[in-house]
C-alpha cells in the first residue's frame, strides 16, 4: 500500500504579536515584539521582576466559542485562572476555522495531540502560596493537620489541572473530537514530537485528520528556575547567535495545525500549506541543562530528517533554528548546522523566531513552525531580531534583514532540554 | 584513597583537561582557574565534563559543572564522586 503523505491545512497562533495567522504575520513583518516588564508582588512586596513577551488584552470571548464551553472552563478553573488552556482552545478554534474543515460533532475521526511542558503548575503553585500565607497569617499555632486540610480544600482542584489528561478532556470536550488522543511532553521540542506522532496516527489509518495542539504561559516560577539557572536574561532582549547572548526570555502563546491526509485534503479542496515530509528525532540521556558538546546526536537528528524525507541537505531553502539566545545551548546547535551545511553556507539561510514571540517553552516548535508556514508561503524568510554580531567561534550567517526568496523546502530544528533533540521538514509544492 | 592513588589522580586529571583545552599539563597548577587564566569558556567546560565522566566512569551533575574551575577543584570533586561510587 502507497505510503500516506500527510499536509497542514490550517492553523492557528495565539502570540504577543498577533492572533490569528494575519495579524501574527503583520507583526512578524513590522518587527514587534511586546516585550513587558512582570512585576510579581506578593501583597504589597515585589518578589521578583522580570521581561518576557506578553499577550495582552486576551478575551477568551473572542474567539467564536460556545458560551457553555467557556463557562465550563472557567468554572472548573475557579481555584485559578489556567490561561494557558484558553490560549490552547483559542488556538485551535483558529487552526480549525483556518482549515475549513466540516465535521460531525456527535461521532467522528478527528484525533488530537497536546503538547505542553508543565499544564497547570503556574497558577496551582501561585494558589498554594498565597493560600498558606493567608491561612497563615494571625494563626501560627494551627497544627499541621489543620492547615494541612485547609490548603487540600483550598487547592486540590487547582492541583487536578496538572494532571496533563485535562487538556486533552478540556479541548476533546470543547470541539468534540472523539478519536485517538496523545499528550506529549518532549520539554521545548515538545512540538516537533506531537507533529511526528499525529503524522503517525494518520500514516497507521487511525484517523485522517489530527489537531496538533499546544500553549505555554510562563511566569513567575519558570522564571525563577531559569534565573537559579543563569539562563535568563534580565534585559528581556533574546540575541540567538549573538556574542552577548545572555539567556532565554519567554513568551506566552498558544499554537495549533491541522494535519490531513493528503488524499482527504484534495478531496475537499482544503487549503495546503505545506507538506510534512518527516522528522528525526533523538534523546541524549546526559544532562537536563546542558547538551551533550562534543557528541553528535543533533547532527544524526538533522541526518535522519532529511532521510526520512528523502531529501538532500542541498535542497532545504530555510533553517528555523532553535535560537535560544544562551551561547553554550546557541554553540551546540551553529555546530550541528555547519557539521550537516558546512560553514557559513549561502544556502540554507538560517534564522530563529524567538525574539519575535518569545520562549514559549513546551509550545515554541510549533508556534515557530507556524511562522515557518507563513514565511513559506509569502516567500519571505523574516530576520533574526537583535542579532547584532553572531559569535565568531559559530561559523554561521544569520538572516539580519528580511530576505525575498522562493521558500520550497524548510527545517525546523530543535534542541531541548534533558537532549531532547527533533528536526522537522516541510515542502509547499504538492505534486 | 591513599596519597598515592590521589597524586595519580590528580595527574590523570590534569592529562584530560590538558587534552581538551590543547594547554601543556605543566601549566595547570591546582589552584590555577582555567576560566580566568586560560580563557576556557562554558563550551570547554562542558567537554572537560564528558571527558572527566569517559575517562573515569564518574556521573557529574548539571549544577557541579561551573564548580570546576581548577585542577583541584576537578580532584575534589572527581575524589567525592568516587568515594560515592565505591561505597
Amino acid at each position: 500500500m502507497k505510503d500516506k503523505r500527510i499536509v497542514i491545512t490550517g492553523i492557528g497562533p495565539v502570540t504577543p504579536i498577533g492572533v490569528g495567522k494575519k495579524e501574527l504575520w503583520q507583526g512578524v513583518l513590522s518587527k514587534k515584539t511586546n516585550v513587558r516588564q512582570e512585576k510579581c508582588l506578593i501583597g504589597r512586596e515585589t518578589w521578583d521582576i522580570f521581561y518576557k513577551h506578553k499577550i495582552e488584552n486576551f478575551d477568551i470571548g473572542a474567539f467564536g466559542l460556545k458560551d457553555d464551553d467557556i463557562e465550563y472552563m472557567k468554572d472548573w478553573k475557579k481555584d485559578a485562572e489556567a490561561i494557558d488552556l484558553y490560549y490552547l482552545a483559542a488556538a485551535i478554534k483558529l487552526a480549525l476555522d483556518d482549515s475549513a474543515l466540516e465535521y460531525t460533532q456527535n461521532d467522528n475521526e478527528l484525533s488530537l495531540v497536546v503538547a505542553h511542558e508543565n499544564p497547570g503548575l503556574e497558577p496551582f503553585l501561585a494558589n498554594i502560596f498565597e493560600k498558606l500565607a493567608f491561612f497563615m497569617k494571625g494563626k501560627p499555632d494551627m497544627t499541621r493537620k489543620e492547615l494541612t486540610d485547609k490548603l487540600y480544600n483550598a487547592c486540590s482542584r487547582a492541583g487536578y489541572e496538572t494532571q496533563a489528561f485535562m487538556l486533552l478532556f478540556h479541548a476533546a470536550k470543547i470541539f468534540n473530537i472523539h478519536r485517538y488522543s496523545l499528550f506529549v511532553n518532549n520539554a521545548c521540542a515538545s512540538g516537533l514530537y506531537a507533529i511526528e506522532a499525529a503524522s503517525e496516527l494518520i500514516k497507521c489509518g487511525r484517523s485522517s485528520i489530527a489537531i496538533v495542539a499546544a500553549s505555554d504561559h510562563p511566569d513567575i516560577y519558570k522564571y525563577l528556575w531559569f534565573k537559579e539557572l543563569n539562563m535568563y536574561d534580565k534585559s528581556g532582549v533574546l540575541r540567538p547567535f549573538d556574542k552577548n547572548a545572555d539567556g532565554f526570555v519567554f513568551g506566552d502563546g498558544g499554537s495549533a495545525i491541522v494535519l490531513e491526509d493528503l488524499e482527504h485534503a484534495k478531496k475537499r479542496d482544503a487549503h495546503i500549506y505545506a507538506e510534512y515530509l518527516g522528522g528525526g528525532f533523538s534523546l541524549e540521556g546526559w544532562k537536563v541543562t546542558t547538551p551533550k558538546i562534543g557528541d553528535d546526536f543533533y547532527q544524526k537528528t538533522i541526518l535522519e530528517a532529511l532521510s526520512r524525507s528523502k531529501k538532500n541537505k542541498e535542497e532545504i531553502d530555510v533553517v528555523c533554528a532553535h535560537g535560544v539566545g544562551n551561547r553554550t545551548i546557541d554553540y551546540y546547535e551553529a555546530k550541528a548546522i555547519t557539521d550537516i551545511f558546512g560553514k557559513r553556507p549561502a544556502k540554507p539561510l538560517i534564522t530563529a523566531f524567538k525574539p519575535y514571540i518569545g520562549h514559549n517553552l513546551g509550545g515554541n516548535a510549533l508556534i515557530e513552525t507556524i511562522i515557518l508556514l507563513l514565511a513559506m508561503e509569502n516567500n519571505i524568510v523574516p530576520p533574526t531580531l537583535n542579532t547584532n554580531t553572531v559569535d565568531p567561534r559559530f561559523n554561521i550567517d544569520i538572516v539580519k534583514e528580511k530576505r525575498a526568496i522562493p521558500i520550497n523546502i524548510a527545517l525546523k530544528i530543535c534542541c531541548a532540554f534533558a537532549g531532547y533533540n527533533a528536526a522537522a521538514i516541510f515542502k509547499k509544492e504538492i505534486k | 584513597m591513599t596519597e598515592h592513588t590521589i597524586k595519580d589522580m590528580e595527574e590523570e586529571i590534569k592529562r584530560i583537561i590538558a587534552e581538551v583545552i590543547e594547554e601543556d599539563p605543566s601549566k595547570l597548577g591546582a589552584d590555577v582557574n582555567f576560566f580566568d587564566d586560560l580563557g576556557v569558556d562554558s563550551i570547554k567546560a562542558i567537554e572537560i565534563t564528558v571527558a572527566l565522566e569517559k575517562k573515569l566512569g564518574i556521573v557529574i551533575r548539571d549544577n557541579q559543572i561551573p564548580r570546576i574551575g581548577t585542577v583541584g577543584e576537578a580532584l575534589a570533586l572527581v575524589k567525592n564522586l568516587m568515594e560515592k561510587k565505591n561505597k
